[in-house]
């Protein structure tokens, strides 16, 4: 009775301690930081292939001044949030970084539908060229942003769920990270419609 | 008694499992039956017996997996995220290097679009994926000619990723592919022969066995970095280091191995038509979509 009550114990902690989930923390929150990186990498991409748009689409659209400069503000604003390994820590910033990309999408849509009223501007090979390269870049990053999501989900879950909650918070002092309040944001920022009559 | 209670409790089940949440969820991946999966019945069976053997060879020659889905209708279901869906349940590509490729068609939203794996994004960009879908799928969708629009398409996918294809005013990287196989083999062929030697050398009992595990995992690997060749050659080249040192015995055995082994190296590197699966690849969005 002694000797396999001893045995059971052993088992008993030796699972437990197991299942405390220091690595399977570690694991996750590494994962997390590779996936808000190809997000970070990706919105980065986009803000690259903004200048050439707006070059080519002032070549035949030169007066739709408001959309223009609207594009190369929110370009301007979404480039100059620094992005750094503690913004993951930081809801405050992660918050900030949303904002200022979900303006720069917005943006970008309307001088999208801006540009559909130029038959000129739409036959160009330029700018059809830019188009698909814009629209695999939002593609990537909706992508990258539902695997970011994905990520932090299952991170967050392990920081709050029982015991690896005590694993979090008292040996890696790891918190909750902050996430994304939408997966598709090019779906919820809808360009207004712009007809000319 | 029991038979009263019957029926209409395996109704009630019945009703339970049709009213279940995932038959009103969204449209399912469809089974990877083939490298050309045709669920609309537009092609031909002579073209689709063709595309596929297109697409067989240039994953032997170059590893890379491009599939085509051919469907009736998206079913509501928004065309990038059904196409990223399936893409990475197919798993199109190696593990690791992510060579897939995916042409997904929708025949009642006059839909297309081509879903590139994060390895072939360098050579089938977005621009080159969407001028393909423009200048050669579209112009022959448009004109009622889809067989033709997916040869066509299919074509100019796999002459992108080999560099050899002329577009409207494109210039093109040749891919480094043909010296990665060659070293392969090389590789396969002194990892088969150092693993002989050492194995001719070791413990008596477990000799045979042992060499006949490894050469069969060398052959395994060398068929998976390239195909039937290597890995014949790979296990040739250790039955003939095994069976030259030691009696006739040990080398009627290795003989058998030998013999498997070739036989296992094929099995793996000769993926024809029904043996067709995903190799692990993966997709981050990358490719164009286009409508007709």
């Amino acid at each position: 009775m002694g000797k396999g009550l001893i045995v059971l114990i052993g088992f008993l902690m030796t699972a437990t301690l197991g299942s405390c989930g220091y690595n399977d923390l570690q694991g996750l929150d590494e994962d997390t930081k590779a996936a808000w990186s190809e997000v970070v990498n990706q919105y980065q991409r986009r803000a690259d292939l903004i200048p050439n748009l707006v070059a080519t689409v002032k070549g035949y659209a030169a007066h739709e001044k408001e959309t223009l400069e609207g594009v190369v503000e929110a370009r301007a604003k979404a480039t100059s949030v620094q992005i750094t390994p503690e913004t993951l820590k930081d809801p405050v910033a992660f918050e900030q970084y949303q904002k200022v990309q979900a303006g720069l999408t917005s943006a970008l849509g309307r001088l999208i539908a801006v540009a559909e009223n130029y038959p000129n501007l739409k036959a160009d090979q330029n700018f059809r060229d830019l188009q698909s390269q814009l629209e695999g870049t939002e593609n990537r990053i909706t992508v990258a942003r539902k695997r970011y999501i994905d990520r932090v989900a299952e991170f967050n879950k392990m920081v709050r769920y029982f015991p690896t909650n005590l694993t979090a918070k008292f040996m890696l002092h790891m918190d909750e990270k902050p996430n994304f309040t939408v997966a598709d944001e090019k779906a919820v920022a809808k360009p207004p419609e712009v007809k000319f009559n | 008694m029991s038979r009263v209670w019957r029926t209409p409790a395996r109704l009630i089940v019945l009703l339970g499992l049709l009213l279940h949440p995932s038959y009103l969820a969204a449209l399912d991946v469809p089974p990877l039956t083939g490298r050309v999966v045709d669920l609309a019945h537009v092609l031909p069976a002579q073209d689709t017996q063709q595309l596929s053997d297109q697409l067989k060879v240039h994953e032997e020659n170059t590893g890379n997996q491009v599939a085509v889905l051919i469907l009736p209708s998206l079913e509501g279901e928004p065309l990038e995220e059904f196409s990223h869906r399936v893409a990475t349940t197919w798993k199109l590509g190696r593990k690791g290097t992510d060579n897939g490729v995916l042409l997904l068609i929708a025949l009642k939203e006059r839909k297309l679009r081509i879903e590139v794996g994060y390895g072939l994004e360098g050579t089938l960009t977005d621009l080159r994926s969407a001028r393909i879908i423009r200048q050669e799928i579209v112009p022959r969708f448009k004109a009622g000619n889809i067989p033709e629009g997916v040869r066509a398409g299919t074509d100019a996918i796999l002459k992108t990723i080999e560099g050899t294809y002329q577009a409207a005013d494109d210039a093109q990287r040749p891919p480094s592919v043909d010296s990665n196989a060659f070293e392969s083999v090389v590789i396969g062929i002194v990892v088969g022969f150092m693993a002989g030697l050492i194995l001719s050398q070791g413990l008596r009992r477990a000799r045979a066995l042992l060499g006949a595990v490894l050469s069969f995992m060398v052959a395994q690997a060398a068929s998976v970095l390239w195909g039937l060749a290597a890995a014949g050659a790979t296990a040739l080249l250790l039955w003939l280091v095994l069976g030259t040192v030691g009696g006739q015995q040990r080398r009627r055995r290795s003989d058998d191995w030998a013999w498997y082994s070739t036989g296992g190296g094929g099995w793996s590197g000769g993926s024809s038509g029904g043996g067709f699966s995903g190799g692990g690849g993966d997709f981050g969005g990358g490719g164009a979509s286009g409508d007709w």
